[in-house]
């Protein structure tokens, strides 16, 4: 990817598909990009063509799909049928399909090339997944499955390290926790409690929690996305927030905050290091919010509606996914 | 006595006292206030006559995720369906508890009310009446106080607690008056000041009160008529009977294993609290869970939010069951709309009161009916229609009151139900 400046970032084609969209996968090579959400069917828009429209392939699972991974031509997509599915991305045909989680799996996050996948379910499991067997190497538990007042939680996002060394994992009421893929074992945790919203007097409810995580290229930092204090429970009535961790020795090195009120679904750094990208939505609207990591204040795009995750193409491209289908935005 | 300053709390009391002068008889027992948490025999309970209990779901819950799930359809979002107790009736996979008790609890799933803006809503769903400028009419709750209330109780005719600040709404007491007013409890669970002042006993409270007793016998045979001062007689009898029946409040009377059943969330002590009133005889008691308005990420917080309902109000079933009191307490789940079956941007849906629904328990009722239907995707009612006005002359007519029954408002007398309403006949025993 090349250099980007937030200020000229402009939508410039998006195609339309039904519900919405959660899931997405980018395929440069053949200029395809690949869409999965509510109805469970996998969608395509061609790349090549600039007036193409989104192309509904077949279905993917009997529930929402949450995530998808493309390694080579195999599509890795997981659901809230419980199941991870691997297929053939040219035609359909499934290649195996594991009964994953107890409860929706929620994310799936794959080492470069693939031979790694982690997925996190509402069984509040981290599970570790040769990406090519499909053979499951280990089970971790360490969230809990409630938060601290009683409620039902979630593991929400996960992420693994460029060098497929950790994994991150983050839940609804704000914990995260770092595990070691070569022992399989925790080596860090802390808590991000600024994502997460309980009110104990006025609204007895919560929401929030780590909607996004992403490692930093040199492993060291971590970056979270999701919603600051809210004042209303009924929405995403709050600033959207990303924060930078040094995981290691559990401490926040800075935080981004803007008033633009909305959730910030998915983070990833670019691949220079140099800038964090989130997207999401809520009460403001849609979000794409650009951040140096330090005290700068972020820049806030606003998309037309609420999206879900994104890619990072060549030539300063970021194609996302949300409601309403697909969009494609130039960064540069 | 301190009855405290918040501004609040002194118009509830004032308008409790009001009520009281109006109209109250004097003819007081203090004997039967108080229960224990063994269970009671349950033929005397059945002859202290009908309870009611409202729970308020307040902000609108959605029927998607409750009583009349689509799963596998484009609105119908990413929960599953379980069986019931009823062959062939599915509720969302949240209810799991709530699913097994369906022969308990009866269903409307083909309500269609028309007003889809919280205020109104509450209003049209809480009187079962579209609003009319000429006449305030009052809340079905406040109905069923005044025609359910023991005349010799001592204890507040409707309690109604709301300390979630979602959906708070005051129970309008209407043409009927203040007096009939329900006892607001929205700070707390239990009453501020209605415990004796420091410093004195209950002695002495009881010397002061025959003292005051004797005055206004005095005051009656000298200066005033009888009904005046039966009236304020009575107003320090109902201030004393809550004073008295203080204990009710006070859940660490509740064995720990109890407390624990019915989760100690703040829906589960209102929902504990109110089996307590309601066996002690107060006629009529609302509850209330907020936020439910999930216009954004509408599964979280129903994952969140129906849990906690199922555990409790499945609780509360079993006990008033076990207990010998539901068949003669009429339960009913209310809020003022349903939810949309289109999902939103921001995966919440909205106001919806075209296809929703409302359950019901216990008195008057035919446990496991499920009436009327809506189409697949849950967007029209196919079967059973009903408005807000045939709910209410239901609840009537389950809680043994004649919905025909006319009030004399001034010169005009007002049926209790509206003209057109019609009973939901299919539901009742």
């Amino acid at each position: 990817m090349s250099m980007i400046d937030p200020k000229n970032a402009r939508l410039i084609a998006s195609a339309k598909t039904p519900g919405i969209l959660y899931g997405i996968a980018l395929d440069e090579k053949r200029r395809m990009l690949y869409g999965a959400g509510m109805d469970g069917a996998l969608y395509s828009l061609d790349l090549s063509n600039p007036r193409a429209s989104a192309v509904k392939k077949w279905n993917l699972h009997d529930n929402y799909v949450s995530s998808l991974i493309l390694s080579g031509d195999v599509l890795i997509s997981s659901g809230y049928d419980g199941t991870i599915i691997w297929s053939n991305v040219s035609n359909g045909e499934v290649i195996r399909s594991v009964a994953a989680h107890d409860g929706w799996v929620r994310k799936l996050a794959a080492s470069e090339g693939g031979l790694l996948l982690t997925s996190v379910g509402d069984d509040m499991k981290l599970k570790i997944w040769d990406g090519k067997t499909g053979n499951l190497v280990s089970t971790r538990t360490g969230h809990d499955a409630k938060v601290p007042e009683g409620y039902l939680s979630a593991m929400y996002a996960v992420a693994v390290s460029p060098d497929a060394q950790f994994a991150a994992t983050g839940d609804r009421a704000g914990f995260v926790r770092v595990w070691d893929l070569v022992v399989f074992k925790q080596i860090a945790a802390f808590r991000a409690a600024d994502f997460y919203t309980f009110d104990s007097t006025k609204r007895a409810r919560a929401i929030g929690g780590i909607r996004g995580l992403a490692f930093s290229p040199d492993g060291t930092k971590l970056a979270i996305s999701g919603i600051g204090a809210v004042t209303n429970v009924d929405g995403f009535v709050g600033p959207c927030r990303m924060e930078l961790w040094d995981w290691r020795a559990g401490k926040r090195i800075a935080f981004a905050q803007d008033k633009h009120q909305a959730i910030l679904n998915h983070v990833a750094f670019t691949p220079d290091g140099k800038w964090l990208i989130a997207v999401g939505g809520g009460d403001g609207g849609g979000a794409i919010v650009f951040w140096t990591g330090n005290e700068t204040p972020p820049h806030v795009a606003k998309p037309k509606g609420h999206l879900q995750a994104f890619a990072l193409g060549a030539n300063s491209r970021l194609y996302a996914v949300g409601h309403g289908g697909f969009q494609v935005w130039q960064l540069d | 006595m301190n009855w405290g300053h918040s501004p609040e709390h002194s118009l509830h009391r004032r308008a409790f006292l009001h009520g009281s002068l109006a109209g109250l008889t004097t003819a007081l027992s203090f004997g039967n206030i108080g229960i224990s948490a063994a269970k009671p025999a349950a033929q005397s309970l059945r002859k202290r006559g009908r309870r009611v209990l409202f729970v308020w779901l307040a902000g609108g819950s959605s029927q998607f995720e409750t009583w009349d799930p689509k799963p596998g359809r484009e609105t119908g979002g990413p929960f599953r369906t379980i069986a019931t107790a009823i062959p062939g009736y599915h509720v969302c996979e949240l209810m799991p508890k709530l699913a097994t008790m369906m022969r308990d609890i009866t269903v409307i799933r083909s309500l269609n009310t028309g007003i889809s803006e919280h205020e109104q809503a509450a209003d049209l769903i809480s009187t079962g009446r579209p609003k009319e400028a000429a006449l305030d009419y009052p809340e079905i709750g406040v109905v069923l106080a005044k025609e359910l209330a023991a005349k010799e109780s001592p204890l507040p005719d409707y309690i109604s607690f709301f300390t979630t600040t979602e959906g708070r709404r005051r129970p309008r007491a209407g043409f009927l008056g203040a007096k009939h007013a329900p006892l607001l409890l929205e700070k707390s669970i239990r009453p501020e000041h209605v415990t004796l002042a420091d410093g004195l006993t209950e002695t002495r409270h009881a010397e002061r009160e025959e003292l005051r007793a004797l005055l206004s016998d005095r005051f009656a045979e000298n200066r005033a008529g009888s009904e005046m001062v039966n009236g304020y007689n009575s107003a320090f009898q109902k201030v004393r009977g809550l004073m008295r029946a203080d204990h009710l409040f006070d859940l660490n009377r509740e064995p720990a294993a109890i407390r624990d059943r019915y989760g100690r969330t703040p829906f589960g002590e209102q929902a504990l609290l109110a089996r307590r009133l309601l066996e002690a005889g107060v006629p009529v008691v609302k509850v209330a869970k907020g936020f439910w308005d999930s216009h954004h990420d509408n599964f979280e917080s129903h994952r969140e939010l129906v849990p906690d309902f199922d555990q409790v109000l499945s609780v509360l079933l079993g006990d008033l069951k076990d207990r010998g009191l539901l068949e003669s307490t009429l339960v009913i789940v209310l809020s003022e709309f349903g939810r949309t079956p289109v999902i939103n941007p921001d995966v919440g849906r909205d106001h919806f009161a075209d296809a929703w629904s409302v359950a019901m328990a216990g008195a008057g009722l035919r446990g496991g009916a499920v009436y009327g239907k809506t189409d697949a995707d849950g967007k029209t009612v196919t079967e059973g229609r009903a408005n807000a006005s045939d709910l209410a002359a239901t609840i009537y007519k389950a809680a043994g009151i004649d919905p025909r029954g006319d009030y004399q408002v001034g010169l005009r007398p007002v049926p209790r139900a509206k003209e057109d309403a019609k009973v939901i006949k299919e539901i009742l025993a």
